[in-house]
């Protein structure tokens, strides 16, 4: 244990970090699902094929094939273009926290479309008939009826998503990310105590999944406390 | 972009297929082992084997595998009884670690997918069962395992398919699987996206082969019942 002392700080940064990844990813995420389920919903067949291709390209893809292709790719691109500006530039890379960001939460993006698009077709076509009946327009139905019900039934397997998100976040360490697996590679070379170290990011990620697994349990008890049934 | 190098990859990619399967069937075949072990404890209706399982699983599911894998892989030889121990030979190959650390991880989310067949099996077929005599364990043998099968089957393909996904991580621990292959080209061309894109379309394909496989297991499983 007193092997960790004087590594407590860089553990403490880089857990800042995956916080930090975790968070950008978790919009990206939602913004490419939400994008995915409206393309696969949509009557457009051009938007369905996107859709389509999105879905099945990233569901069978591993994520560090994903992440090594957005950072080395783009990588490439980008110094090719800067040297046609400057030829004396030797590798322009997008930086590891965004393309690492990026590719997880498109991975994650694509279940989160499948997830979207059955809550859209979840919600009972018998509440939006008797929204219709009691005069609401669509924009009303939408916001007022659908959303919320689409809501109840995504709830629990986006809370999947979010722990796939949090987990997924220690693959980044391997384009160079400074978070946990990384900090724990150099103490563990620099104390030659790999176990302890490596347990330690073990533990890190356990708190986080915790975290989010009793977070998503409370908003579910939120999401459905009308239709709870009291005790009689 | 040189497409050739594409025309060049491929082959030497797919000879690390070899590999991604051996880790896939072999994690698969001992995972599976893994969560019968594990749904049995759980379903005793015993704490003492109950509880155990329970904190398997949630230490499994709730850390990243690439963590597990660094663990075992780099993290145990740490320890000079693992090094004398009988199981020195296995964790000293990157193989081994690999082949553990994916079972082990695969076992804990198969077990829930197990948990959730079992469960959803109707209470009244059972009730049924020991109205006929069946003793519990015939009941359990007879009719929750092949209906709680049926059940999880969908489940059970999406995990293999996860599963597939993880052998990619192996190449971060030497092994020379698709994924290390395509690395170390990549290293000597710098052309990621002709070698990274035409490996994802392997793995897209071999994600497809899965799913139409258990597509029609569950056809088959489910003959009886369809209409």
């Amino acid at each position: 244990m007193e092997a960790l002392n004087g590594w407590w700080d860089d553990y403490l940064l880089a857990s800042v970090t995956v916080a930090k990844v975790f968070v950008c990813s978790l919009i990206l995420m939602v913004i490419f699902g939400l994008l995915g389920a409206s393309a696969k919903l949509s009557s457009n067949r051009l938007a369905n094929a996107v859709g389509n291709a999105y879905t099945v390209f990233f569901r069978g893809t591993p994520e560090i094939l994903v992440i090594l292709l957005l950072y080395f790719g783009s990588a490439v691109s980008l110094t090719t273009i800067a040297r046609v500006f400057d030829p004396s530039v030797a590798f322009v890379d997008i930086p590891p926290f965004w393309a690492g960001s990026i590719a997880i939460a498109l991975v994650v993006g694509s279940y989160a479309t499948e997830t979207f698009r059955g809550a859209f077709n979840g919600v009972k076509s018998g509440s939006i008939e008797a929204a219709r009946a009691l005069g609401m327009n669509g924009l009303q139905t939408f916001f007022y009826i659908r959303i919320p019900e689409m809501w109840r039934i995504a709830l629990p397997p986006f809370g999947n998503h979010m722990l796939s998100l949090i987990k997924d976040t220690a693959l980044i360490s391997i384009i160079g990310l400074n978070e946990t697996l990384f900090v724990a590679k150099q103490a563990a070379s620099t104390t030659g105590k790999p176990f302890t170290m490596y347990i330690v990011v073990g533990l890190i990620y356990l708190g986080f999944s915790t975290a989010i697994t009793i977070s998503v349990l409370l908003l579910e008890a939120l999401a459905n406390r009308h239709i709870q049934r009291r005790p009689s | 972009m040189n497409i050739g190098i594409v025309f060049d990859a491929i082959p030497r990619m797919l000879s690390g297929i070899v590999m991604t399967f051996q880790l896939l069937l072999l994690s698969l075949a001992i995972g599976t082992m893994i969560a019968v072990l594990l749904l049995l404890m759980r379903i005793s209706g015993r704490w003492w084997l109950s509880w155990p399982a329970q904190f398997y699983t949630y230490v499994f599911r709730g850390t990243p595998i690439l963590v597990q894998i660094f663990i075992v892989y780099y993290g145990l030889p740490q320890f000079e009884w693992i090094r004398e121990s009988i199981f020195w030979p296995i964790l000293r190959d990157p193989f081994g670690c690999a082949i553990l650390a994916l079972s082990l991880n695969t076992g804990a989310y198969l077990s829930e997918i197990f948990r959730g067949g079992v469960l959803a099996v109707e209470r009244g077929l059972l009730e049924a069962g020991a109205a006929l005599g069946m003793s519990a364990t015939h009941r359990f043998i007879y009719i929750t395992t092949p209906l709680a099968i049926r059940i999880a089957l969908p489940a059970y393909g999406n995990e293999v398919i996860s599963l597939m996904k993880s052998t990619a991580l192996a190449s971060t621990i030497t092994l020379v699987d698709m994924t290390g292959i395509g690395r170390t080209i990549v290293a000597e061309t710098f052309a990621p996206y002709q070698v990274f894109l035409s490996l994802a379309i392997v793995y897209v394909a071999i994600t497809w082969i899965i799913q139409r496989s258990v597509k029609r297991l569950e056809v088959y499983l489910g003959r009886s019942t369809a209409r």
